[in-house]
């Protein structure tokens, strides 16, 4: 066994070293032969003679050459040498040819490779810096929702925790923006309150100092972790950091460790930089939620123990959930309280939530553009095929046997496929950072950085040689296929006939245009989508309004002092020239910043689990006059809505029409903290995202309602360009306190853009995928017309001089092409009416067989495709019978 | 006189190589076809290139080991000799040789009724 490795082993470096073992065996055997000769001479024989004999009695030089040669190396490996410098030697006589190919499979294999490296840095790569994802879930207690809040309270977390029998481990922590002082000037950062033992369930070992440890859970333990990326920021990777002390909401911590460099939290794809025990919610935030079993802001992450399924493990938390929803009622009134576990990928905390339909169906979309360039290529290979006919048809004659030829032509394949794949990874180290630029200016810590990892580069060479073996095959069986004495007695002119009538060639242009087909009605549809969010009526008008934000009680305003502020701050922003009206609010539309609240509402009983999580707007005097959202009913908020007066509340419509429908919803109440009067019911306008049916808002003024964590966006509507209007509200910000920092400064219309951003993201692949693949589906109709057009010269030209009209030979030509484009249309809208469906839910206000979408693209790519078949029709009519019957 | 073509006689004829190679030290093909020759008293008649597969069929098994060297007359040739590994195997298959040997010696001998 041993022996045979090693023999195996042996050979497999012969064929490395192929040259240097020939040279050396016929140095030996040079060297024996005349060794034998001149001992044949020593007997007295001539010269010649010896020589003569010596290789007599060596017994044939040459076969025991060739026999050594072929025992010392590995067969396949020496034939496929052979081949791959076969190959090479063939695409570098026709230049043309090779880059035109790799260039389009470059194309198809790197808009795969380029969505394939988003996949992998979100889906696959969920958490970075966290080992053995797959075994961890989030937790979620209530409805599915891509927008949840976090679902917990820290008591219902610790019974959770501390008596399941599913979990290696379960962590809480509860994610938000801190402001940073104590190091350098103030700062906002994001970061996390956490449960003890965060980093030992993640697996995430500090690279300097330690975790935290169970018991700094309690209140009093002011003890934070950075983030690499602090370290080097702020500290300068000083490794004495450790001990020191840095302000967080204006409390001193003690930095206790750093985190590894990669590591940024565990939420998918938001950075945290700073990790402190949820202990210290007073110190942090002046609240105290870890008391309250009814203040539901931990999200819970855990790591199943092995072998256990999810759907055990969710059963067994779901148990425990109907125990501890029995024990305390109250807490969970209004609330669903079923508990479902998700894996990373899909998630719903995190941008996974949004990306892991979006970007599978993406790939799905390349791949069609793959398949199309591979069609292209294969139909380059089979014009190339005809050329080569003598070459192949040689090469049989002289013993090659077929599946040497189809070996060899497949491996020449192969070689393009991988070039292309060379090309694709190069440009996808330049697209893979592109992501984060498809999402508009935000809020969000978002962190979006793909890059070419070790599977993206897996995947780009399977996908090449996937490529390579669906482009090269069928030309490959077919042109090694030759009758090889026809050929060779073939005259050039002939050449033609057989290939003109060639069913492979014009199969494949119907799948070209039956491809694009397919892909121009998805960019259609993503396309009209994207419109109709776009230019779908928000509730509000979002014209010349600028939004800036900042932040008071990490600055040390306090629910008496900040009323104050706002009010003033009002007062000099609507001074200000150019501006027209400005309000507040704790949100500002469509940028993921809409806040919820667990609501009674009056006279309302709600069903069993049925949620009573409603979006809650806090917003500032005139804000619906502000907005341009108009009320149906009652008045507008005032700024004698403050403290002290009746504790007020507005309703959306939808609000109404789910609640109270019917009825008066003026002088109704709801309760948040208190029992509010509704004193107005307002048009729904839209908050999260575009294509979101209304939901109900209810909206409290801001001078009644303070909150612990809150930001608070200015809105401000101008005269002119809001732009333009930038420094003046900074510099009235910073008149009133210098130190308040002043983020976010941006147009609502451009802000607001988060609202479609996943439209906008399908819209432009499918639209830059469907113009390259009726890019692709021309050349490729236009190359096989042409080409069949050129090699029927003669025909036309003997059709021409027994009297066929030049228009006729226009409409042979034209309608030989034509033929092949309804017939990849009728095939391509075939395909998209069955694939289509599976795009509905990306869909809004489109259908996914959008009779418009389907008949004007059809009516695009006929014209196109027209358009490619009329050069070569042109071209044909123009043939002179003469000399193209002397053409030969 | 016999003749060393047959598939059956490249297992001999590697052990022949192989035993050369131990009792004559480093040697070149050539040599090894003469030393051959000259102890089988001519009989054993071989066509001397298959000496050459027989030494890359050992080389390629780790049995014996090959250098560059130059010849006693001043040529440029290759000297192979046995390894330990080599030496192991010969001891087996000597061994493995001379029962075989007594084995059909003793068959034809065998007389009939005997």
């Amino acid at each position: 066994m041993l022996t045979a490795v090693r023999v195996f082993a042996s050979r497999l470096l012969g064929s490395f070293r192929r040259k240097r073992l020939d040279a050396e065996i016929e140095e030996e055997f040079q060297s024996h032969l005349q060794m034998l000769a001149d001992r044949f001479v020593g007997q007295g024989m001539t010269k010649t003679e010896a020589l003569r004999a010596a290789r007599q009695q060596f017994g044939g030089v040459a076969q025991v050459e060739e026999e050594l040669r072929k025992r010392s190396g590995l067969a396949f490996l020496d034939l496929l040498w052979q081949d791959l410098r076969y190959g090479l030697r063939m695409l570098r006589k026709s230049p043309g040819f090779t880059v035109v190919a790799v260039l389009t499979l470059a194309l198809g294999i790197g808009a795969n490779s380029t969505i394939f490296s988003w996949i992998s840095s979100t889906l696959l790569n969920p958490i970075p810096g966290v080992t053995h994802t797959a075994d961890l879930v989030t937790v979620m207690r209530g409805e599915r929702s891509d927008h949840p809040t976090p679902p917990f309270s820290y008591l219902d977390y610790r019974d959770l925790r501390d008596h399941n029998r599913s979990f290696a481990g379960l962590l809480a922590y509860h994610d938000d923006f801190m402001s940073l002082t104590g190091v350098g000037k103030p700062e906002r950062v994001y970061g996390a309150l956490t449960s003890g033992n965060y980093f030992d369930v993640l697996g995430v070992h500090p690279i300097l100092g330690r975790g935290f440890l169970p018991s700094e859970e309690q209140p009093g333990a002011a003890v934070a972790v950075i983030s690499y990326a602090l370290w080097q920021t702020h500290f300068g990777r000083d490794s004495s950091v450790i001990g020191k002390t840095l302000r967080i909401n204006r409390h001193p911590y003690t930095i206790i460790g750093v985190a590894p460099p990669e590591f940024q939290g565990c939420k998918a794809g938001l950075r945290s930089d700073i990790w402190i025990p949820l202990g210290m919610d007073r110190l942090a935030w002046g609240a105290n939620r870890p008391e309250d079993r009814a203040t539901f802001w931990l999200n819970v992450l855990g790591r199943m123990r092995p072998g256990v399924t999810g759907a055990q493990a969710q059963a067994d938390l779901n148990l425990l959930m109907r125990q501890i929803v029995e024990h305390s009622p109250d807490a969970h009134r209004g609330t669903a309280n079923q508990i479902t576990l998700d894996p990373l990928w899909r998630s719903p905390f995190g941008v996974n939530a949004y990306f892991y339909e979006t970007l599978p169906m993406l790939l799905g979309l390349a791949s069609v553009l793959l398949l199309l360039a591979c069609a292209n290529v294969a139909n380059l290979l089979l014009v190339r095929s005809v050329v080569r006919r003598r070459e192949l048809a040689i090469r049989l004659a002289i013993g090659a046997t077929r599946a040497q030829l189809v070996c060899q032509l497949l491996v020449e394949s192969l070689i393009l496929g991988l070039a292309g794949g060379v090309v694709a990874i190069v440009m996808t180290f330049w697209t893979s950072g592109r992501l984060a630029e498809l999402v508009p200016p935000n809020t969000l810590p978002l962190t979006l950085g793909a890059h070419v990892d070790d599977r993206v580069l897996l995947v780009t060479a399977a996908a090449s040689i996937f490529a390579a073996l669906i482009f090269g095959i069928l030309p490959a069986l077919r042109s090694s296929g030759l009758a090889v004495q026809t050929v060779l007695k073939e005259e050039a002119g002939t050449v033609s006939m057989a290939f003109h009538k060639s069913r492979l060639s014009s199969g494949l242009v119907v799948a070209q245009i039956a491809f694009s087909l397919l892909l121009l009605i998805c960019a259609g549809l993503f396309t009209r989508s994207l419109e109709n969010a776009q230019y779908s009526d928000p509730g509000f008008d979002p014209s010349h309004v600028l939004v800036a934000s900042y932040e008071l009680s990490p600055a040390g305003y306090t629910s008496e002092t900040y009323v104050a502020f706002d009010r003033q701050l009002i007062a000099k922003l609507a001074a200000l020239p150019g501006v027209k009206s400005v309000t507040l609010a704790d949100f500002s539309p469509l940028s993921f910043t809409i806040h919820t609240d667990y609501l009674e509402v009056g006279g309302y009983v709600p069903q069993p689990r049925e949620s009573m999580e409603i979006s809650r707007a806090i917003v500032g005097p005139d804000y619906f006059h502000v907005m341009g959202t108009s009320l149906i009913s009652g008045r507008d908020f005032t700024g004698a809505d403050g403290p002290g007066a009746q504790p007020v509340a507005i309703v959306n419509q939808a609000f109404v029409d789910r609640y109270w429908p019917g009825q008066n919803a003026i002088g109704k109440r709801v309760k948040d903290d208190e029992w509010l009067t509704v004193v107005g019911v307002a048009r729904n306008a839209k908050y999260r995202l575009l294509t979101y049916p209304p939901e109900p808002v209810v909206y409290l003024p801001l001078y009644q309602t303070y909150r612990y964590t809150q930001d608070t966006v200015i809105h401000l509507r101008a005269l002119g360009d809001p732009q333009a209007m930038a420094f003046a509200v900074e510099r009235a910000v910073h008149q009133m306190n210098p130190d308040l920092p002043l983020f976010d400064v941006n147009p609502l219309t451009v802000t607001m853009q988060m609202g479609v951003v996943f439209q906008r993201i399908a819209a432009v692949f499918a639209a830059s995928y469907g113009v390259l693949a009726m890019l692709l589906a021309a050349v490729g109709i236009y190359g096989v017309v042409a080409y069949a057009t050129r090699q029927r010269t003669r025909e036309i030209g003997i059709r021409m001089a027994l009297g066929s009209e030049r228009a006729d030979i226009f409409r042979l030509v034209l309608g030989q092409g034509l033929r092949l484009a309804v017939a990849g249309l009728a095939i391509g809208v075939a395909l998209s009416l069955v694939l289509t469906r599976f795009l509905k839910s990306s869909l809004y206000g489109v259908g996914a067989t959008d009779a418009l979408t389907f008949v004007t693209v059809a009516i695009a790519l006929t014209a196109v495709t027209a358009v490619a078949c009329y050069i070569p029709a042109r071209r044909a009519m123009r043939v002179d019978p003469m000399v193209a019957l002397r053409h030969e | 006189m016999v003749e060393v073509k047959s598939e059956v006689f490249q297992g001999t004829l590697d052990l022949m190589v192989l035993k050369t190679l131990e009792v004559l030290g480093p040697l070149h093909g050539y040599g090894i076809a003469r030393r051959i020759e000259q102890l089988s008293d001519q009989l054993l008649r071989l066509n001397e290139g298959t000496v050459y597969a027989s030494l890359l069929r050992l080389a390629q098994k780790g049995w014996i080991r090959s250098e560059w060297g130059t010849s006693e007359n001043n040529r440029r040739a290759r000297f192979y000799s046995i390894s330990a590994a080599g030496r192991r195997q010969l001891a087996r298959e000597a061994q493995n040789w001379e029962r075989f040997s007594g084995v059909i010696g003793r068959i034809l001998q065998m007389q009939t009724g005997g």
